[in-house]
Protein backbone atom coordinates (compact mmCIF):
# COMPACT_ATOMS: atom_id res chain seq x y z
CA UNK A 1 0.00 0.00 0.00
CA UNK A 2 0.95 3.62 -0.36
CA UNK A 3 1.04 5.76 2.75
CA UNK A 4 0.02 9.32 2.20
CA UNK A 5 1.40 11.38 4.99
CA UNK A 6 0.66 15.04 5.13
CA UNK A 7 3.89 16.92 5.67
CA UNK A 8 3.13 19.64 8.18
CA UNK A 9 3.55 23.02 6.61
CA UNK A 10 5.55 24.90 9.16
CA UNK A 11 4.54 28.26 7.85
CA UNK A 12 0.99 27.62 8.92
CA UNK A 13 -0.42 28.33 12.33
CA UNK A 14 -0.55 24.97 14.15
CA UNK A 15 -4.26 25.06 14.87
CA UNK A 16 -5.00 25.74 11.24
CA UNK A 17 -2.51 23.11 10.14
CA UNK A 18 -4.23 20.44 12.22
CA UNK A 19 -7.69 21.36 10.99
CA UNK A 20 -6.68 21.58 7.36
CA UNK A 21 -4.76 18.36 7.49
CA UNK A 22 -7.70 16.57 9.06
CA UNK A 23 -10.17 18.06 6.64
CA UNK A 24 -8.13 17.26 3.55
CA UNK A 25 -7.65 13.69 4.66
CA UNK A 26 -11.33 13.29 5.40
CA UNK A 27 -12.28 14.81 2.06
CA UNK A 28 -9.90 12.50 0.30
CA UNK A 29 -11.28 9.41 2.03
CA UNK A 30 -14.86 10.44 1.38
CA UNK A 31 -14.29 11.21 -2.27
CA UNK A 32 -12.42 7.98 -2.85
CA UNK A 33 -15.28 5.96 -1.42
CA UNK A 34 -17.83 7.97 -3.38
CA UNK A 35 -15.88 7.40 -6.60
CA UNK A 36 -15.62 3.68 -6.04
CA UNK A 37 -19.30 3.29 -5.24
CA UNK A 38 -20.08 4.95 -8.56
CA UNK A 39 -17.67 2.67 -10.39
CA UNK A 40 -15.08 5.40 -10.98
CA UNK A 41 -11.57 4.03 -10.74
CA UNK A 42 -9.73 5.40 -7.72
CA UNK A 43 -7.43 3.79 -5.13
CA UNK A 44 -8.90 1.63 -2.37
CA UNK A 45 -8.62 3.07 1.14
CA UNK A 46 -7.01 0.59 3.53
CA UNK A 47 -6.64 2.63 6.71
CA UNK A 48 -7.25 6.14 7.95
CA UNK A 49 -5.01 7.31 10.81
CA UNK A 50 -6.60 10.25 12.59
CA UNK A 51 -3.62 10.70 14.87
CA UNK A 52 -1.06 11.51 12.21
CA UNK A 53 -3.67 12.49 9.62
CA UNK A 54 -2.32 9.97 7.19
CA UNK A 55 -4.19 7.74 4.85
CA UNK A 56 -3.08 4.35 3.55
CA UNK A 57 -4.11 3.68 -0.02
CA UNK A 58 -3.88 0.99 -2.61
CA UNK A 59 -0.63 1.11 -4.50
CA UNK A 60 -1.39 1.06 -8.22
CA UNK A 61 1.61 -1.08 -9.08
CA UNK A 62 3.65 -0.27 -12.18
CA UNK A 63 1.36 2.55 -13.14
CA UNK A 64 2.54 5.69 -14.92
CA UNK A 65 0.99 9.12 -14.82
CA UNK A 66 -0.83 10.38 -17.87
CA UNK A 67 1.71 13.18 -17.80
CA UNK A 68 4.64 10.82 -18.24
CA UNK A 69 2.76 8.88 -20.87
CA UNK A 70 1.98 11.92 -22.99
CA UNK A 71 5.59 13.04 -22.71
CA UNK A 72 6.85 9.61 -23.75
CA UNK A 73 4.54 9.40 -26.75
CA UNK A 74 5.41 12.88 -27.89
CA UNK A 75 9.12 12.32 -27.48
CA UNK A 76 9.11 9.03 -29.32
CA UNK A 77 7.61 10.76 -32.33
CA UNK A 78 5.15 7.91 -32.65
CA UNK A 79 1.63 8.18 -33.90
CA UNK A 80 -0.09 10.60 -31.59
CA UNK A 81 -3.60 9.61 -32.59
CA UNK A 82 -3.55 7.23 -29.64
CA UNK A 83 -3.41 10.36 -27.50
CA UNK A 84 -6.77 11.41 -28.89
CA UNK A 85 -8.27 8.13 -27.73
CA UNK A 86 -6.68 8.72 -24.33
CA UNK A 87 -8.23 12.18 -24.26
CA UNK A 88 -11.64 10.68 -25.00
CA UNK A 89 -11.25 8.22 -22.14
CA UNK A 90 -10.28 11.07 -19.84
CA UNK A 91 -13.29 13.06 -20.91
CA UNK A 92 -15.55 10.12 -20.22
CA UNK A 93 -14.03 9.49 -16.79
CA UNK A 94 -14.32 13.12 -15.73
CA UNK A 95 -17.89 13.32 -16.98
CA UNK A 96 -18.82 10.35 -14.83
CA UNK A 97 -17.03 11.86 -11.85
CA UNK A 98 -18.82 15.20 -12.25
CA UNK A 99 -22.14 13.44 -12.72
CA UNK A 100 -21.60 12.12 -9.18
CA UNK A 101 -21.06 15.72 -8.12
CA UNK A 102 -17.47 15.00 -7.18
CA UNK A 103 -15.17 17.95 -7.80
CA UNK A 104 -11.54 16.80 -7.88
CA UNK A 105 -10.06 20.19 -7.08
CA UNK A 106 -6.60 19.50 -8.44
CA UNK A 107 -6.96 18.02 -11.89
CA UNK A 108 -3.62 17.66 -13.63
CA UNK A 109 -2.16 14.98 -15.86
CA UNK A 110 0.00 13.80 -12.99
CA UNK A 111 -3.12 13.05 -10.94
CA UNK A 112 -4.41 10.53 -13.43
CA UNK A 113 -2.68 7.18 -13.61
CA UNK A 114 -2.58 4.52 -16.29
CA UNK A 115 -2.65 0.94 -15.05
CA UNK A 116 -0.40 -1.50 -16.86
CA UNK A 117 -0.55 -2.41 -19.69
CA UNK A 118 -0.62 1.20 -20.85
CA UNK A 119 -2.31 0.39 -24.17
CA UNK A 120 -5.48 -0.61 -22.36
CA UNK A 121 -5.94 3.02 -21.31
CA UNK A 122 -7.24 1.91 -17.92
CA UNK A 123 -7.32 5.20 -16.01
CA UNK A 124 -7.24 5.74 -12.24
CA UNK A 125 -7.90 9.08 -10.58
CA UNK A 126 -5.75 9.95 -7.59
CA UNK A 127 -5.03 12.74 -5.12
CA UNK A 128 -8.41 13.84 -3.87
CA UNK A 129 -7.07 15.96 -1.03
CA UNK A 130 -8.63 19.11 -2.40
CA UNK A 131 -11.86 17.50 -3.52
CA UNK A 132 -15.37 18.36 -2.44
CA UNK A 133 -18.96 17.55 -3.33
CA UNK A 134 -20.86 20.04 -5.48
CA UNK A 135 -23.55 20.02 -8.11
CA UNK A 136 -22.78 23.54 -9.31
CA UNK A 137 -21.77 23.93 -12.96
CA UNK A 138 -19.39 26.67 -11.80
CA UNK A 139 -17.39 24.24 -9.67
CA UNK A 140 -17.31 21.65 -12.43
CA UNK A 141 -16.35 24.28 -14.96
CA UNK A 142 -13.50 25.45 -12.77
CA UNK A 143 -12.40 21.84 -12.28
CA UNK A 144 -12.10 21.46 -16.05
CA UNK A 145 -10.43 24.85 -16.38
CA UNK A 146 -7.74 23.85 -13.90
CA UNK A 147 -7.09 20.74 -15.99
CA UNK A 148 -7.01 22.76 -19.18
CA UNK A 149 -4.43 25.18 -17.82
CA UNK A 150 -2.33 22.34 -16.41
CA UNK A 151 -2.63 20.42 -19.64
CA UNK A 152 -1.68 23.18 -22.02
CA UNK A 153 1.15 24.47 -19.88
CA UNK A 154 2.69 21.04 -19.29
CA UNK A 155 2.14 19.53 -22.70
CA UNK A 156 2.80 21.62 -25.78
CA UNK A 157 0.64 21.10 -28.89
CA UNK A 158 -2.16 19.31 -27.09
CA UNK A 159 -4.99 21.64 -27.98
CA UNK A 160 -6.60 18.96 -30.13
CA UNK A 161 -6.31 16.50 -27.28
CA UNK A 162 -8.12 18.74 -24.87
CA UNK A 163 -10.75 19.50 -27.47
CA UNK A 164 -11.38 15.77 -27.86
CA UNK A 165 -11.55 15.44 -24.08
CA UNK A 166 -14.21 18.11 -23.83
CA UNK A 167 -16.18 16.67 -26.70
CA UNK A 168 -16.42 13.28 -25.04
CA UNK A 169 -17.12 14.94 -21.69
CA UNK A 170 -20.06 16.75 -23.23
CA UNK A 171 -21.30 13.59 -24.90
CA UNK A 172 -21.02 11.49 -21.71
CA UNK A 173 -22.39 13.83 -19.11
CA UNK A 174 -26.07 14.63 -19.18
CA UNK A 175 -25.44 17.77 -17.18
CA UNK A 176 -22.59 19.03 -19.34
CA UNK A 177 -24.35 21.91 -21.09
CA UNK A 178 -24.20 24.42 -18.24
CA UNK A 179 -20.75 23.16 -17.27
CA UNK A 180 -19.20 23.86 -20.67
CA UNK A 181 -20.93 27.21 -20.67
CA UNK A 182 -19.35 28.06 -17.33
CA UNK A 183 -16.00 26.81 -18.57
CA UNK A 184 -16.17 29.30 -21.45
CA UNK A 185 -17.01 32.05 -18.99
CA UNK A 186 -14.22 31.05 -16.61
CA UNK A 187 -11.74 31.11 -19.48
CA UNK A 188 -12.65 34.71 -20.05
CA UNK A 189 -11.87 35.46 -16.42
CA UNK A 190 -8.26 34.34 -16.54
CA UNK A 191 -5.12 36.38 -16.13
CA UNK A 192 -4.79 39.44 -18.32
CA UNK A 193 -8.28 38.96 -19.53
CA UNK A 194 -10.49 41.90 -19.93
CA UNK A 195 -13.71 41.57 -17.98
CA UNK A 196 -15.37 44.30 -19.93
CA UNK A 197 -18.52 43.36 -21.79
CA UNK B 1 -1.34 -23.92 12.56
CA UNK B 2 -3.77 -21.71 10.77
CA UNK B 3 -2.40 -18.51 9.33
CA UNK B 4 -0.24 -16.00 11.17
CA UNK B 5 0.51 -12.58 9.78
CA UNK B 6 2.54 -9.73 11.19
CA UNK B 7 0.87 -6.33 11.08
CA UNK B 8 2.84 -4.02 8.81
CA UNK B 9 2.17 -0.93 10.85
CA UNK B 10 2.54 -2.64 14.21
CA UNK B 11 5.33 -5.14 13.69
CA UNK B 12 5.29 -6.22 17.33
CA UNK B 13 1.78 -7.63 16.74
CA UNK B 14 0.96 -10.81 14.91
CA UNK B 15 -2.51 -11.86 13.93
CA UNK B 16 -3.38 -15.56 13.89
CA UNK B 17 -6.39 -16.93 12.05
CA UNK B 18 -7.80 -20.36 12.89
CA UNK B 19 -10.60 -21.78 10.79
CA UNK B 20 -12.90 -24.58 11.91
CA UNK B 21 -15.62 -26.51 10.09
CA UNK B 22 -18.23 -29.02 11.26
CA UNK B 23 -18.34 -27.20 14.59
CA UNK B 24 -20.77 -28.75 17.06
CA UNK B 25 -20.43 -26.44 20.05
CA UNK B 26 -20.98 -22.98 18.56
CA UNK B 27 -23.51 -22.11 21.27
CA UNK B 28 -21.08 -23.03 24.04
CA UNK B 29 -18.26 -21.15 22.35
CA UNK B 30 -20.39 -18.07 22.00
CA UNK B 31 -21.25 -18.23 25.68
CA UNK B 32 -17.59 -18.65 26.57
CA UNK B 33 -16.67 -15.70 24.37
CA UNK B 34 -19.23 -13.49 26.09
CA UNK B 35 -17.97 -14.57 29.50
CA UNK B 36 -14.42 -13.92 28.39
CA UNK B 37 -13.24 -17.48 28.98
CA UNK B 38 -12.05 -18.04 25.46
CA UNK B 39 -9.27 -16.00 23.95
CA UNK B 40 -9.83 -14.47 20.56
CA UNK B 41 -12.51 -12.96 18.33
CA UNK B 42 -15.04 -15.55 17.20
CA UNK B 43 -16.16 -14.60 13.74
CA UNK B 44 -18.68 -15.95 11.26
CA UNK B 45 -16.58 -16.98 8.23
CA UNK B 46 -19.53 -16.49 5.87
CA UNK B 47 -18.99 -12.73 6.14
CA UNK B 48 -15.27 -12.89 5.40
CA UNK B 49 -14.01 -12.80 1.81
CA UNK B 50 -10.30 -12.90 2.44
CA UNK B 51 -7.85 -12.93 5.39
CA UNK B 52 -6.83 -9.41 4.38
CA UNK B 53 -10.25 -8.22 5.52
CA UNK B 54 -9.40 -9.51 9.01
CA UNK B 55 -5.98 -7.86 8.91
CA UNK B 56 -7.52 -4.50 8.07
CA UNK B 57 -9.96 -4.86 10.97
CA UNK B 58 -7.21 -5.99 13.34
CA UNK B 59 -4.95 -3.14 12.24
CA UNK B 60 -7.63 -0.60 12.99
CA UNK B 61 -8.49 -2.23 16.31
CA UNK B 62 -4.85 -2.32 17.44
CA UNK B 63 -4.37 1.31 16.38
CA UNK B 64 -7.43 2.46 18.32
CA UNK B 65 -6.44 0.33 21.30
CA UNK B 66 -3.01 1.99 21.39
CA UNK B 67 -4.44 5.48 21.39
CA UNK B 68 -7.22 4.57 23.81
CA UNK B 69 -9.97 5.36 21.35
CA UNK B 70 -11.70 1.99 20.94
CA UNK B 71 -15.45 2.10 20.64
CA UNK B 72 -15.89 -1.28 22.33
CA UNK B 73 -14.50 -2.69 25.58
CA UNK B 74 -11.95 -5.22 24.37
CA UNK B 75 -9.55 -5.57 21.49
CA UNK B 76 -11.37 -8.62 20.18
CA UNK B 77 -14.73 -6.90 20.33
CA UNK B 78 -13.16 -4.00 18.47
CA UNK B 79 -11.97 -6.30 15.70
CA UNK B 80 -15.50 -7.57 15.19
CA UNK B 81 -16.82 -4.00 15.27
CA UNK B 82 -14.20 -2.87 12.73
CA UNK B 83 -15.48 -5.44 10.27
CA UNK B 84 -18.85 -3.75 10.17
CA UNK B 85 -19.58 -1.09 7.54
CA UNK B 86 -21.70 0.82 10.05
CA UNK B 87 -21.30 2.17 13.54
CA UNK B 88 -23.82 0.00 15.33
CA UNK B 89 -21.96 -2.22 17.77
CA UNK B 90 -24.68 -4.74 18.54
CA UNK B 91 -25.46 -5.12 14.86
CA UNK B 92 -21.79 -5.84 14.22
CA UNK B 93 -21.84 -8.64 16.78
CA UNK B 94 -25.00 -10.08 15.36
CA UNK B 95 -23.78 -10.10 11.80
CA UNK B 96 -20.07 -10.81 12.19
CA UNK B 97 -19.95 -12.72 15.44
CA UNK B 98 -20.95 -16.36 15.63
CA UNK B 99 -24.46 -17.54 16.35
CA UNK B 100 -25.55 -20.68 18.14
CA UNK B 101 -26.44 -22.54 14.96
CA UNK B 102 -23.19 -21.87 13.12
CA UNK B 103 -21.12 -24.86 11.98
CA UNK B 104 -18.08 -22.89 10.92
CA UNK B 105 -16.03 -20.57 13.10
CA UNK B 106 -13.09 -18.30 12.41
CA UNK B 107 -11.01 -17.47 15.48
CA UNK B 108 -8.78 -14.40 15.30
CA UNK B 109 -6.02 -13.84 17.82
CA UNK B 110 -3.63 -10.96 18.29
CA UNK B 111 -0.27 -11.83 19.76
CA UNK B 112 2.58 -9.63 20.78
CA UNK B 113 5.90 -10.00 22.54
CA UNK B 114 4.48 -9.67 26.06
CA UNK B 115 1.53 -11.93 25.53
CA UNK B 116 2.07 -15.51 24.46
CA UNK B 117 -0.97 -17.32 23.22
CA UNK B 118 -1.22 -21.06 23.02
CA UNK B 119 -3.01 -21.75 19.77
CA UNK B 120 -3.43 -25.45 20.52
CA UNK B 121 -5.22 -24.70 23.76
CA UNK B 122 -7.72 -22.51 22.02
CA UNK B 123 -8.19 -24.96 19.18
CA UNK B 124 -8.90 -27.72 21.67
CA UNK B 125 -11.89 -25.79 22.98
CA UNK B 126 -13.57 -26.06 19.59
CA UNK B 127 -15.51 -29.25 18.90
CA UNK B 128 -14.87 -29.30 15.21
CA UNK B 129 -12.29 -29.82 12.53
CA UNK B 130 -9.57 -27.27 12.03
CA UNK B 131 -9.01 -26.59 8.36
CA UNK B 132 -6.66 -24.50 6.24
CA UNK B 133 -7.53 -20.87 5.50
CA UNK B 134 -7.61 -21.93 1.84
CA UNK B 135 -11.12 -23.21 2.53
CA UNK B 136 -12.35 -19.78 3.52
CA UNK B 137 -13.62 -18.86 0.01
CA UNK B 138 -15.88 -21.96 0.12
CA UNK B 139 -17.47 -20.65 3.29
CA UNK B 140 -18.02 -17.07 2.15
CA UNK B 141 -21.61 -16.11 1.47
CA UNK B 142 -20.92 -13.62 -1.31
CA UNK B 143 -24.51 -12.50 -1.64
CA UNK B 144 -24.78 -11.80 2.06
CA UNK B 145 -21.50 -9.88 2.04
CA UNK B 146 -22.60 -7.75 -0.92
CA UNK B 147 -25.86 -6.97 0.84
CA UNK B 148 -24.23 -6.17 4.16
CA UNK B 149 -21.64 -3.86 2.67
CA UNK B 150 -24.08 -2.46 0.09
CA UNK B 151 -21.76 -3.08 -2.80
CA UNK B 152 -22.96 -1.43 -6.01
CA UNK B 153 -22.89 -3.20 -9.40
CA UNK B 154 -20.70 -0.42 -10.88
CA UNK B 155 -18.21 -0.94 -8.12
CA UNK B 156 -17.84 -4.62 -8.93
CA UNK B 157 -16.53 -3.64 -12.35
CA UNK B 158 -13.59 -1.66 -11.05
CA UNK B 159 -12.37 -3.93 -8.32
CA UNK B 160 -12.78 -7.07 -6.27
CA UNK B 161 -15.36 -7.64 -3.57
CA UNK B 162 -12.50 -7.40 -1.08
CA UNK B 163 -11.71 -3.89 -2.37
CA UNK B 164 -15.29 -2.76 -1.78
CA UNK B 165 -15.40 -4.32 1.66
CA UNK B 166 -12.09 -2.87 2.85
CA UNK B 167 -12.95 0.59 1.54
CA UNK B 168 -16.12 0.72 3.57
CA UNK B 169 -14.46 -0.66 6.68
CA UNK B 170 -11.75 1.97 6.60
CA UNK B 171 -13.91 4.98 5.81
CA UNK B 172 -16.95 4.31 7.94
CA UNK B 173 -16.02 6.84 10.58
CA UNK B 174 -14.76 9.61 8.34
CA UNK B 175 -16.71 12.72 9.04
Amino acid sequence: SVAKLRIPKRYRHPALEERLSRRRMAQEARSLLRCRRAGISAPVVYFVDYVTNSIYLEDIVDSITVQDHINAVQRSGNDTSSLLVLAEKMGELLARMHDEDIIHGDLTTSNILLRPPTEKLDLVLIDFGLSFISGLPEDKGVDLYVLEKAFLSTHPDTEMMFKALLKTYAATSKKSGPVIKRLDEVRLRGRKRSMIG
Amino acid sequence: MGLTHQLELFPECSVALLLFRHVRNAAALRKMAMEGSVEGALINPAMIVDPFQILVAANKAVHLHKIGKMKTRTLYAEIIFSLSPNNNISDAFKKFGISDSDTAVLIVLVMNREKTVNLEDIASQVEGQQVSLDELPHLTDTAKVKKMYKVTPQEEKIGTLLDSVVCRMSTKDVL
